[in-house]
C-alpha cells in the first residue's frame, strides 16, 4: 500500500543535542497520524524535518514513495506537502489576502491561485471579511484559519498540522477539528501533532507517541487510549 | 524662517540618503540577520563606477547609471560570494565576516585605484539653484530629495504590490516560515542584497554628485550613520530605517545650523546623546520590527 | 631590550659587510595607507629620488653615503611612535616624519632624548615645533602661507572674510585663524566662522548660515582638504553662492582641479611652482624620466628638499652627531633647494620659505599669481 509519508530510523540533531532518536512514522494515504507526546519529546523537530527546513542527521523521508530525505523546503512543498506550524507563524504585517497570495505564489499557478484563493475565503468566511486587515489584528482562533487556508492554497496531499488548537477558545477548537475532519475526507493525508491527546485521538486513525525523542507507543487509537505509556509519556517531561 | 526652511531642506536631502542606506541595511538585517559592515564599500565601488564612466567618456547619466549598476553587481558579487557559505551562522559570525570583506575592498580600492579621492566633475547645471517663493533654492539637494522619494515610494510600491515585494516583508518577519510556503530562499535573499545595492548605488550618485570626489573610505561615514539611523528607527524595521535616516539628517543638520561655535566640537556627540535619550523611552527604536525576530 | 636592539642590529650589519663606518641612517614614517597615505606617498617617493641621486654621486656632499629606513604607519599615531622607536633601535641618525602635525609631535617626543633631529614631510602647523629644538618643518609654514595670502587678497580689495575651519586638525583650525589675523591686522574684516568636522557627510547647513549672514561675506577662507574642501565648494556654488574662494596649500591638487567649473577661480597658497627653466621644472623632468610617474604636486619636490636640507644641516655642523646636526640645521640661512631656498635662522625651526599664490583657471589649470616670503610685520604668532 502506498503511503502519504514514511520515516524510517530518523534522527535530528542540534548541535550535540539529539532531538529525535531513529522514530518510524507512518500517514496512511487519506488518513489521519497523530503524533503525540509531551513539550520537548521531538514532534516539532520531526514535522521540522519533514519539511527540510530542519536538515535530517540520518533516516530516511519518503513522500509519496519518493525519498525527500535531502530536499530543499521548496522541493518538498511542491511534492505535496504544506504545513500549518506551530504557533501559526501568519506573516502579521501583511494582509490576511496577502498571506494567502503569498503562499500560493510560491507553489501553483497563478491563475488557479486566484480561484482557490476565492474558494478558501468562502470556505473561511471570517477570512473573506478581513481580506484587507493585517493577519496580525486578526484573534487566535480567525489566524489559525489563515494559518490552515494558507498550506490549503498549495494545493497539498500531505498537510503537517502541528498543534492547532493550542491556545484557542473551545468552540474554536471544535471548529478546527471539524475542518480537519473535511479534509481528511476531501482525501488529504494529515499528520497531526496535538497536546491535546484525547482529541487527537478521536479524529485518528492511526496514533504514534513520542518520549525524549523516541517512539514510546505506536497503534491504532483504539489500542492506546487507557493505555499506562500514553499518561507516562506526557508525565515524562 | 527662510533660513530654518532652508535647513530643513538641507536636512531632508541628508536624512535621505541616510534613509536609503539603512533601508537598505534594514533589508539585508531583517532576512538573514547580517549588520552588513561592507555596505559602505557598496556605495564606494558605486560612486568609482560612476569615475570610470566618466573617465571612458560616458555622458554624465549614463555614468549614473553605470554607478548605480556597480553598486548592484557589487552587492549581488559579496552576497554571492562571502555571505551565501555563511548563510544561518549567528549574528556575530556573520558581522565578522562583513568586517573582513569591507577591509579587503578598502585595500583594493586603495591600491587599485588610488588612495587619494579622485575628482567627479558634473555640468555646472547642476549645481544651481531656482527661486521659490522667494528663496533661492539649490538644484541638488532638491533633486536629492526627489531622487530619495521616488526611490523610496517605488521600493514601497514594489514591497506592497508584488510578490516577491511581499516575500520580502515576509521574510523579514519570519523567513523559515516563508521557505516552508515553497519560497526559494536563495531568490528572496539575493533579491535582498539587489535592492540594498540599488539603494546604495543611488546613495552614491547623490553624494559624488553633491561632494565631487570619490575615495575608497567614502562610503564608511555615511554608513556609520546608517547604522545609527537602524538602530534608532527599531533594527530589522523596514519603516523604521526610513524614520531613523531622516531622524539623524534632521539632527545633524539642524546641530551644525543652530548650534553656537563654541559648542560645535561637539556636535556628533550632541546628535548621538539625543538618540540615546530617544532609544531610553523608546528601546525597541522609533517603529520596531514587531515579534518577527523569531529565529 | 634596546642593546639588545642595537646588538642585533650591529650583529647584522657586521655579517651583511657591506655598511661603510661613515653610512649615514635616515628612518622614514611614511603611512601607505589611511589619510596620511596622499601626502606621504608623494613626499617619500620625491625624498628617495633625491637621496638615490646622491649616492650616486657619493653620498651627501659626495662623502656620506645615506642609508633609508623606511617603515610604513598606516597613518596611526601609535603606530607611528612604535616604528620611530625601532628606527632609532636600528641606529637612525635623523627622522622623517609623516606629512602632518600630530604624528610629527608624537615622533618627536620619542626622538627628544637623543636630540634626533627629526622634519616633517610636509607637516606645516608652526606648532610642530614647539616639542623641542630638535624639531623642524619643511614646507612653508601655515602662519607664512596665510600671512602672504591675507596680503594678496587685501591688495584686490577683499573686506569682509568669512573662515570654515575644522577643529580637528592643527592645520584645518590654524590656517584659517592665522588668516583671519593676518586679515584683520591689514585692515579686513572677520564677518563670520563656521566649523566643520573632518569627513562631514554635508556642508549645506554652513553654506546655508554663510547665505544667511547679516554681513556678506566677499571672500571664504578654509584649509579644507579632500573630500570636504569637494564636497563644501560644491555646496557652495550648488547654492548659487559664487563668493571668491581662497584656501591652503592642500588644495594644490589634481584631484582639487579635476572638479570642473565649481573650482573655476579658486585661489589658493602653494610652496612653489615649475617656472620654466627654473630648478623645479628641471626636478620635474628628471623624476619622470627616472621613475615615468608625473610629479603632479609640491610634496614630491619637498621631498627632494629635505634630502638638500640634510645634506646642507651636516655639511655646516661638520659631523653626523645627531645634536650637532640639529643645531646646525636651526642655523641655516638661505639654503639652496629646488621648490625654493629656505632659512631656519632667526625662525622657531619652520623655514622661511617662498609662498606661491595660485589661481585655479577654468579648464582646471594651475595659475601662477605671484611668489613672495611672508612679511615677518604681519606674520601671526603661532
Amino acid at each position: 500500500m502506498e503511503t502519504a509519508l514514511d520515516i524510517k530510523s530518523l534522527d535530528v540533531r542540534y548541535g550535540p543535542v539529539r532531538a529525535v532518536r531513529g522514530i518510524d512514522l507512518m500517514v496512511p494515504m487519506a488518513g489521519i497520524t497523530a503524533l503525540l507526546g509531551a513539550n520537548g519529546a521531538g514532534k516539532t523537530s520531526t514535522v521540522m524535518a519533514i519539511t527540510g527546513v530542519v536538515p535530517v542527521t540520518s533516516g530516511t523521508v519518503s513522500i509519496f514513495g519518493r525519498d525527500m530525505t535531502a530536499a530543499a523546503p521548496d522541493a518538498i512543498i511542491r511534492a505535496g506537502v504544506a504545513i500549518s506550524p506551530e504557533g501559526r507563524r501568519i506573516f502579521a504585517s501583511l494582509t490576511v489576502e496577502e498571506n494567502l497570495i503569498l503562499a500560493g505564489s510560491a507553489a501553483g499557478a497563478p491563475e488557479t491561485a486566484a480561484a482557490l484563493r476565492v474558494s478558501l475565503m468562502e470556505r473561511f468566511p471570517i477570512l473573506g471579511e478581513r481580506r484587507r486587515q493585517l493577519a496580525g489584528l486578526l484573534s487566535g482562533g480567525e489566524q489559525q484559519m489563515l494559518a490552515v487556508a494558507r498550506a490549503l492554497m498549495s494545493e497539498p496531499r500531505l498537510l503537517l498540522m502541528d498543534e492547532p488548537s493550542l491556545g484557542l477558545a473551545p468552540q474554536m477548537v471544535d471548529a478546527v477539528f471539524a475542518i480537519i475532519e473535511e479534509l481528511r475526507n476531501e482525501g488529504i493525508s494529515i499528520l497531526l501533532v496535538e497536546q491535546n491527546a484525547a482529541l487527537a485521538l478521536e479524529v485518528a486513525d492511526h496514533a504514534v507517541v513520542l518520549a525524549n525523542g523516541e517512539v514510546a507507543a505506536a497503534g491504532a487509537p483504539a489500542n492506546l487510549t487507557g493505555e499506562d505509556i500514553l499518561k507516562s509519556a506526557y508525565l515524562a517531561a | 524662517m527662510d533660513l530654518l526652511l532652508q535647513q530643513i531642506i538641507n536636512a531632508l536631502s541628508l536624512g535621505g540618503i541616510y534613509a536609503m542606506l539603512a533601508l537598505g541595511l534594514a533589508i539585508v538585517f531583517s532576512i538573514v540577520r547580517l549588520i552588513n559592515f561592507a555596505h559602505g564599500e557598496i556605495m564606494t565601488f558605486g560612486g568609482y563606477g560612476i569615475f570610470l564612466a566618466m573617465a571612458f567618456g560616458f555622458p554624465p547619466l549614463a555614468a549614473l547609471t553605470v554607478g548605480i549598476g556597480a553598486a548592484l553587481m557589487m552587492a549581488l558579487a559579496m552576497e554571492r560570494a562571502a555571505f551565501r557559505a555563511m548563510r544561518g551562522a549567528d549574528v556575530v559570525s556573520l558581522l565578522i565576516t562583513s568586517f573582513a570583506v569591507s577591509e579587503i575592498l578598502k585595500v583594493l580600492f586603495q591600491n587599485g585605484i588610488s588612495a587619494r579621492p579622485v575628482p567627479i566633475s558634473f555640468p555646472a547645471s547642476w549645481s544651481g539653484t531656482y527661486q521659490l517663493a522667494g528663496m533661492n533654492i539649490g538644484v541638488a539637494p532638491t533633486v536629492s530629495i526627489l531622487v530619495t522619494l521616488t526611490s523610496l515610494s517605488l521600493l514601497t510600491l514594489v514591497l506592497r504590490r508584488t510578490s516577491i515585494g511581499m516575500a520580502m516583508r515576509a521574510a523579514a518577519e519570519d523567513f523559515e516560515m516563508l521557505r516552508m510556503l515553497g519560497v526559494r530562499a536563495n531568490r528572496v535573499v539575493a533579491v535582498s542584497f539587489a535592492v540594498s545595492g540599488l539603494l546604495a548605488g543611488v546613495a552614491a550618485v547623490i553624494w559624488t554628485a553633491q561632494r565631487g570626489s570619490v575615495d575608497p573610505v567614502m562610503g564608511f561615514f555615511p554608513v556609520l550613520k546608517a547604522f545609527i539611523a537602524t538602530v534608532l528607527g527599531g533594527l530589522g524595521s523596514l519603516s523604521g530605517a526610513v524614520a531613523g535616516g531622516f531622524v539623524v539628517g534632521l539632527l545633524e543638520v539642524l546641530t551644525q545650523a543652530f548650534l553656537p561655535d563654541g559648542v560645535s566640537p561637539y556636535r556628533d556627540a550632541i546628535v548621538l546623546g539625543a538618540v540615546i535619550a530617544i532609544l531610553l523611552v523608546r528601546p525597541d527604536g522609533l517603529l520596531p520590527a514587531g515579534d518577527g525576530s523569531r529565529s | 631590550m634596546k642593546t639588545k636592539s642595537i646588538l642585533m642590529a650591529s650583529a647584522i650589519a657586521a655579517l651583511a659587510g657591506t655598511a661603510p663606518a661613515d653610512e649615514y641612517i635616515i628612518g622614514v614614517m611614511s603611512a601607505q595607507s589611511g589619510y596620511l597615505a596622499p601626502y606621504d606617498g608623494p613626499a617619500y617617493a620625491g625624498f628617495q629620488f633625491c637621496i638615490d641621486e646622491m649616492n650616486a654621486n657619493g653620498g651627501l656632499n659626495g662623502t656620506t653615503p645615506v642609508k633609508l629606513i623606511v617603515k610604513d604607519t598606516r597613518s596611526d599615531i601609535a603606530m607611528g611612535v612604535q616604528v620611530v622607536q625601532e628606527m632609532i633601535d636600528d641606529g637612525a641618525e635623523f627622522i622623517v616624519s609623516s606629512a602632518d602635525a600630530d604624528p610629527t609631535i608624537a615622533a618627536a617626543q620619542i626622538t627628544a632624548a637623543d636630540m634626533i633631529p627629526t622634519m616633517t614631510f610636509a607637516g606645516t602647523a608652526p606648532v610642530l615645533t614647539q616639542v623641542g629644538p630638535h624639531v623642524f618643518g619643511s614646507y612653508p609654514a601655515d602662519n607664512q602661507q596665510a600671512a602672504v595670502l591675507a596680503v594678496y587678497a587685501r591688495e584686490q580689495g577683499f573686506e569682509n572674510v568669512w573662515l570654515v575651519k575644522s577643529p580637528d586638525s592643527a592645520y584645518t583650525l590654524g590656517g584659517p585663524e592665522y588668516f583671519g589675523t593676518a586679515f584683520s591686522t591689514l585692515g579686513g574684516n572677520v564677518v563670520g566662522e563656521s566649523n566643520y568636522s573632518l569627513n562631514q557627510p554635508d556642508f549645506s547647513a554652513i553654506v546655508t548660515t554663510i547665505q544667511g549672514a547679516e554681513t556678506a561675506p566677499d571672500l571664504i577662507v578654509t584649509w579644507a582638504w579632500e573630500p570636504d574642501f569637494p564636497a563644501f565648494i560644491r555646496a557652495l556654488r550648488g547654492a548659487g553662492l559664487d563668493t571668491q574662494v581662497m584656501g591652503g596649500d592642500v588644495l594644490d591638487t589634481p584631484t582639487v582641479r579635476g572638479l570642473g567649473d565649481v573650482v573655476s577661480g579658486v585661489i589658493h597658497t602653494s610652496g612653489g611652482y615649475p617656472d620654466e627653466g627654473s630648478a623645479y621644472a628641471d626636478f620635474v623632468d628628471r623624476f619622470k624620466a627616472a621613475t615615468g610617474t608625473e610629479p603632479d604636486n609640491n610634496y614630491y619636490v619637498n621631498g627632494c628638499d629635505i634630502a638638500h636640507m640634510i645634506e646642507q644641516a651636516v655639511a655646516a655642523a661638520g659631523t653626523t652627531d645627531p645634536a650637532a646636526v640639529s643645531e646646525a640645521m636651526a642655523g641655516l640661512e638661505n639654503g639652496q633647494a629646488v621648490m625654493s631656498n629656505f632659512t631656519f635662522a632667526g625662525t622657531d625651526r619652520m623655514p622661511l620659505r617662498d609662498v606661491v599664490v595660485a589661481r585655479i583657471s577654468a579648464s582646471g589649470e594651475k595659475e601662477f599669481i605671484l611668489r613672495q616670503p611672508a612679511d615677518l610685520a604681519i606674520l601671526p604668532a603661532p
